[in-house]
């Protein structure tokens, strides 16, 4: 393979899936990984009814989810950053149920869904970080459904930029300043909004402050503020 | 309209089987077998009947002084791995007798405390369901887990929507302050108010309440408080419970202060106004504990006939095998009752082994299904067509049940009970104690029911 990295000396294994497994086992884990080459922006990484055969982490790069209505439009259900797992939609059903596409340049470790069984078996703490992975996706998933019948197009997109900035803490990157791997037609359609209603909120965070953009560069000011948006309204439900 | 009619209930309102199951469980025997369960599922296959699943969780975090249920406090969370380990070795066991294509139509999680699992393991554990198990992908079972409205916050009500829960049961037993203090379970109106809010929000779509009455502390207008903040919430549906303080029998009760405990005139005023109270802000009593919304999916099975019992109270699917995993977990598969080990570690040990953790059951012969039958339907149509029902099981029904039809006419003296041509039917009235008026029809219970009778009648 073209790239010999390892789960030893990837700067994600504190968050990734190696963080579940002792040192001495992680070359267990290492050797079912497969690491392929890179995605293309806008190349797939697997489509919907494709047959589930593995789960990907993030290594580089970000990727987008989503699935497309009986009409043919596009629904953004998600997107990935490095150190994240994605393609557990396929677990239930056996195959997959959205689509998943390189945002940017992305590289990802494929971990065959089957020998992970496997080895969860030999390593519990592994197949107990796995069940976590998942149930914080499911999680997300559902708190994104509430967000979109709940709440308002300012608590949408403060929602998401909170969202994006404990990501970039958790992989110990600065939680105030970020770049956004996707567009605002992605970020408009993932909260069901319309564009110039996301650009909108952005014109209008910055002029009160609590944020500083430019283009895809996010520079959060004010985070009280951005957060205070959130719990007023969580007070109201 | 039911009227709530204090010295009727007073009457009648006295000790009998709740028949979850019919003989009450108080008459299984250890005789029943593996090979009694094994063939049970295999007819149960043959029918293609859908399938009910309860889990039993046993931990709680603290114990709650009124408790007489199966379970292990402790707060030691890494039981529940091994727990959950036998738990999915259970699972596997059993779904290899069941045909896979049998649907799960409900599913219900109870405890000691569901939630006491970590988000981790409750992912695991319905994975493992969904491994073994036909669960629908379409939202239209009914799958239940009992919360414990400490132990969740908003994060952990989205997982368990996104699981594929869609019904909760809250257990709020009051809401007097000075109640959950001397029951040791203190959970603030607003933290109640504020899940429900959370579970509405996700699109849960069946709330029960739990409340308790003959509680400490409890009195006729401490309990109407509760039942009046309850009512505000607006849940679909609500049990109440008596309380029967027996701390021989159950030790943590000695917490219970008995000089506070209310008197038995008391809990029967407590019982009669709940039931008016409740009565006038839309819900249905449906019987023995529980309350239903007008609209709510139970009172509607209810008036369309199609509500049953057993032991997850009354349920609209009666006609699914039910299969029990965990300790003390009991099953109802066609014709046979069985119950797992009750104690965790002679299950603990079973499971380990892979041997049968069954540790007693009871066989129902043709006499006991049809008075099962009859039983259950009282309860939940409140009438049954005799000539019919005699077609059904091929007996002669007013030469069958002489003797219980005897104990009716009674019933029926004091309009209770109406026997019209061919029917028996629950009047309104009836329905406040419709447990003594099936009490004649239950071969084990009779004779006592009918001692008790010809002393208060």
């Amino acid at each position: 393979m073209a790239h010999h990295v390892s789960c030893n000396d990837c700067s994600l294994s504190p968050i990734c899936l190696p963080l579940a497994v002792a040192p001495a086992q992680l070359d267990e884990l290492d050797r079912i990984i497969h690491r392929g080459r890179p995605l293309k922006r806008g190349e797939h990484l697997f489509r919907a009814a494709d047959d589930f055969q593995a789960v990907y982490a993030v290594r580089s790069g970000s990727l987008k989810t989503y699935v497309l209505s009986d009409e043919g439009d596009e629904q953004v259900t998600g997107f990935y950053l490095p150190g994240e797992v994605l393609g557990m939609d396929g677990i239930s059903t056996a195959h997959h149920v959205s689509n998943a596409k390189a945002l940017e340049t992305a590289t990802v470790c494929e971990i065959p869904f089957s020998k992970l069984e496997m080895l969860s078996q030999k390593i519990p703490s592994l197949q107990h970080h796995f069940f976590s992975l998942m149930s914080n996706e499911i999680r997300s998933d559902r708190e994104l459904h509430m967000l979109l019948s709940k709440k308002n197009a300012d608590d949408r997109v403060a929602s998401l930029l909170l969202s994006m900035s404990a990501r970039h803490q958790r992989r110990g990157l600065s939680e105030r300043a970020f770049r956004l791997p996707m567009s605002r037609y992605d970020i408009a359609n993932y909260l069901g909004l319309a564009v110039e209603t996301v650009s909108r909120i952005f014109t209008r965070f910055q002029n009160n402050q609590w944020l500083r953009v430019e283009g895809r560069d996010v520079e959060i000011l004010d985070r009280g503020s951005l957060c205070g948006e959130r719990q007023n309204l969580e007070a109201s439900l | 309209m039911t009227t709530w009619n204090q010295s009727l209930i007073a009457r009648y309102g006295g000790p009998g089987p709740r028949y979850t199951s019919y003989p009450p469980a108080t008459h299984f025997h250890e005789e029943v077998t593996e090979d009694d369960f094994r063939q049970a599922i295999a007819t149960g296959n043959a029918a293609r009947r859908p399938l009910s699943l309860y889990v039993h969780i046993p931990f709680c975090d603290t114990v709650c002084y009124y408790c007489a249920c199966n379970r292990v406090v402790t707060a030691n969370k890494t039981r529940a791995n091994a727990y959950l380990s036998l738990l999915k070795k259970e699972i596997a066991q059993r779904a290899a007798l069941v045909d896979q294509r049998r649907p799960v139509t409900q599913l219900h999680w109870g405890g000691g405390t569901p939630t006491f699992l970590s988000d981790a393991q409750m992912t695991e554990l319905v994975y493992a369901l969904a491994r073994h198990f036909n669960l629908r992908e379409d939202d239209r079972g009914d799958y239940a887990i009992e919360i414990d409205p400490r132990t969740v916050d908003q994060a952990r009500l989205g997982l368990l929507r996104g699981l594929g829960f869609n019904r909760i049961s809250l257990g709020v037993q009051d809401l007097d302050p000075r109640v959950q203090q001397a029951v040791n379970r203190v959970q603030p109106y607003e933290l109640i108010r504020q899940t429900m809010a959370w579970s509405r929000d996700f699109g849960f779509k069946s709330i029960n309440t739990d409340l308790i009455y003959g509680l400490p502390w409890q009195s006729e207008s401490s309990l109407a408080r509760t039942l009046e903040q309850l009512i505000e919430l607006r849940p679909e549906r609500i049990s109440l419970y008596n309380y029967a303080h027996l701390p021989t029998r159950f030790k943590v009760q000695r917490q219970i202060p008995e000089m506070a405990l209310p008197s038995p005139e008391e809990k029967l005023a407590m019982f009669t106004r709940a039931g008016r109270m409740l009565q006038s802000a839309g819900y249905v009593f449906i019987g023995m504990d529980h309350f239903a919304l007008q609209s709510d999916e139970m009172a509607v099975a209810q008036r369309n006939g199609l509500l049953h019992r057993n032991f997850q109270g009354y349920t609209l699917h009666g006609d699914a095998d039910l299969l029990g995993f965990g300790v003390s977990a009991i099953s109802q598969i066609g014709n046979l009752y069985s119950q797992n080990l009750k104690s965790l570690a002679q299950w603990s040990d079973a499971m380990s082994e892979e041997a049968s953790p069954i540790e007693q059951g009871y066989l129902l012969d043709r006499d006991d299904q049809m008075r099962r039958d009859l039983i259950m339907r009282l309860l939940c149509d409140l009438h049954v067509d005799m000539d019919l029902f005699s077609k059904q099981w091929q007996i002669n029904f007013p030469d069958y049940f002489i003797d219980a039809l005897a104990e009716w006419v009674e019933f029926e003296n004091q309009g209770l009970v109406r026997v019209d041509q061919q029917t028996l039917v629950i009047t309104d009235q009836g329905r406040l104690v419709s447990r003594a008026l099936v009490m004649p029809f239950d071969r084990y219970t009779a004779a006592a029911s009918r001692d008790r009778f010809s002393r208060i009648i």
